[in-house]
């Protein structure tokens, strides 16, 4: 019924996820977590997505996942942990996670959504090609916001790292 | 310490070589020849041309060399022989191990020494043998509190990521492992992971010069990405698809990619250099500041493995830079239509377009990695500061200039679907 490499990549992406929660090792943790964004990049290639599966690996496992572990490596793990493990606090966490998870699967069931993919078959796969394409026409305006918002967001970090690195100069001087 | 017996006498020598002979005589027999005979008998075998493979054939096969090039014929065809041989590993591994030589030879020519000599008798060819078997019989030290799993596994990653980037690499058409409409995209999601295990197996060391060397490594690699990627992309616009066939293609029907677009090569080259940490970039390793950066710690096999996968990488990158901007396999036909072998007929194997494909790819790919391997050369270590500096803000302004002269030449008319110079 099921298909063995899903249940595999299924196993790895929610094991090494709870590794990453629960490894006592933060560095463990990082590595584990760098795993299960794989696992999440297998998922979309299962999905006949590619090009999507590939940005996942570049932009998660090659940047996100390397800026945390190198936050892990250089920040000293006491000041990392100010609470202490609550076996209470664990224990309705798993309860909220697994009600919200059930509540969600039963909506996604329920819905028109089910049936919709399920009309989609293996035939309609969208290339990047197409995604390209309705890039440029149909959704451009939000192309554009997108667009503009990062570029807001690059220019303002750079502000920002520009004004300490003039404070610094000046601190230097006097 | 080996001590010599001290009534050493040759005939002995030949007696324990005889009874040896012998011994591996006897395992053949009475185990191997019956192992050979089961799996002849119990496990289905192919059809190879229009009959089907029986124990005999086989064995008639293993007799007569003629009758066997139907077997590795069929071979040729398999997945395996992708993945194992041809543009996979064997054939990654071989052009390592050949650059792994010629640069020694080659560094020793421009610095008027001689280089490896006496290994081998002629010119030290056999010096990486030598070498080899030093680091395998070498012992590995893990330095007390490294983190023993990750120390161990780091190299392995390292290799079989070097091997992954091979994979997605054409050498010649149809010879591909994993031929994907992504294949580019792949291909820097996968140079993605170099800087996670360089940076991991430094913090693994547990020392502090392979830290500072891992963390060198990690600014050089991702400061290099972005140039890297956009020196690519540019080639993507002018060949509209990301797939590395494609993009060959698309050369072969116009011109090679680097006439137009020769800044883009240029940023690609400098880029591949500092990913590779070869020499005017090699700050993670660079043994007069920091021992030898983040592969210090390293001692035998761990350090030949470390090697392997540097040069495999090499290859890949070359092979990279030859598929994206020096048309690939494209060239003028050498090979003869039919060939004629005179003891064992190989017609049956002969490709006259595979082999012209290979002979040509073979070349460019081995100069552009002489061309890498030139500046260890003639160029000295250049500052980290400077290092960054070029990586953000002068490589990538160039790859942009590139982007939009590639721009300029779709939206000329000149390249393009329907352009001026594609046939």
């Amino acid at each position: 019924m099921a298909d063995p490499i899903f249940i595999a990549v299924a196993a790895l992406t929610v094991g090494t996820a709870i590794i990453a929660l629960e490894a006592r090792e933060l560095i463990y943790g990082a590595v584990a977590l760098a795993i299960s964004l794989l696992g999440i990049a297998g998922f979309f290639l299962l999905l006949d997505a590619p090009f999507v599966a590939m940005f996942q690996i570049a932009v998660y496992v090659g940047a996100v996942a390397v800026l945390i572990i190198f936050t892990v490596m250089l920040v000293r793990t006491q000041a990392l942990f100010t609470t202490k493990e609550d076996k209470k606090r664990k224990g309705a966490g798993i309860a909220l996670m697994l009600i919200i998870m059930a509540s969600l699967g039963a909506l996604m069931l329920s819905s028109g959504l089910n049936g919709q993919f399920g009309n989609f078959g293996g035939s309609q796969t969208v290339n990047f090609t197409q995604i390209g394409q309705l890039m440029v026409t149909y959704y451009a305006p939000a192309l554009i916001i997108m667009g503009l918002t990062l570029a807001g967001a690059v220019i303002a970090a750079l502000a920002l790292a520009r004004r300490e690195d003039v404070e610094q100069q000046h601190e230097r001087a006097d | 310490m080996a001590t010599y017996p001290q009534n050493f006498r040759f005939g002995e020598f030949v007696g324990s070589l005889i009874w040896l002979i012998l011994w591996i005589l006897i395992i053949v027999t009475l185990v191997g020849l019956p192992l050979i005979f089961i799996v002849l008998f119990y496990i289905p075998l192919p059809p190879i041309g229009n009959q089907v493979l029986t124990p005999y054939l086989f064995l008639t096969m293993m007799v007569d060399p003629s009758r066997t090039i139907p077997i590795i014929h069929q071979l040729m065809t398999t997945d395996l022989f992708r993945v194992a041989m041809f543009p996979g590993f064997t054939y990654a591994a071989l052009i390592a191990a050949v650059t792994i030589f010629v640069e020694r030879k080659f560094l020793a020519k421009m610095q008027l020494r001689i280089g490896p000599l006496y290994a081998g008798k002629i010119e030290g060819i056999f010096q990486l043998i030598a070498d080899g078997l030093k680091l395998i019989a070498k012992e590995i030290i893990v330095p007390s509190g490294a983190d023993k799993p990750m120390f161990w596994a780091a190299p392995i990653m390292f290799v079989s990521t070097a091997a992954a980037v091979v994979a997605l690499i054409p050498a010649a058409p149809g010879y591909v492992v994993a031929d994907t409409d992504v294949g580019l995209l792949a291909v820097f999601a996968i140079l993605g992971f170099f800087p996670l295990i360089a940076l991991l197996f430094a913090w693994a060391s547990n020392s502090k010069y392979p830290f500072i060397g891992g963390l060198r490594a990690l600014h050089q690699m991702i400061a290099f990405e972005i140039p890297f990627i956009l020196s690519a992309l540019s080639v993507v616009i002018l060949s509209g698809t990301l797939n590395l066939t494609g993009i060959v293609d698309s050369q072969i029907q116009s011109y090679w990619f680097i006439f137009f677009l020769p800044i883009s090569a240029f940023v690609f080259y400098i880029s591949s250099l500092a990913e590779l940490e070869r020499i005017p970039f090699d700050l993670p390793e660079a043994e007069s500041e920091i021992v030898a950066g983040w592969l210090t710690e390293t001692s035998g096999m761990i350090y030949g493995l470390l090697q392997l996968g540097s040069y495999v990488k090499t290859y890949a990158l070359a092979a990279l830079f030859v598929v994206l901007f020096l048309g690939g396999w494209a060239g003028p036909m050498v090979f003869p239509p039919q060939i004629q072998t005179p003891i064992i007929n190989i017609a049956p194997l002969y490709d006259q377009q595979a082999a012209n494909a290979t002979l040509w790819f073979t070349l460019k790919t081995f100069g552009v990695i002489m061309l890498m391997l030139l500046p260890r050369g003639i160029s000295p270590r250049i500052r980290i500061d400077i290092l960054l500096h070029t990586g953000w803000y002068k490589l990538i302004v160039l790859a942009f200039i590139n982007i939009f002269v590639a721009l300029a030449l779709i939206y000329g008319g000149i390249l393009g679907p329907g352009g001026l110079l594609v046939r």
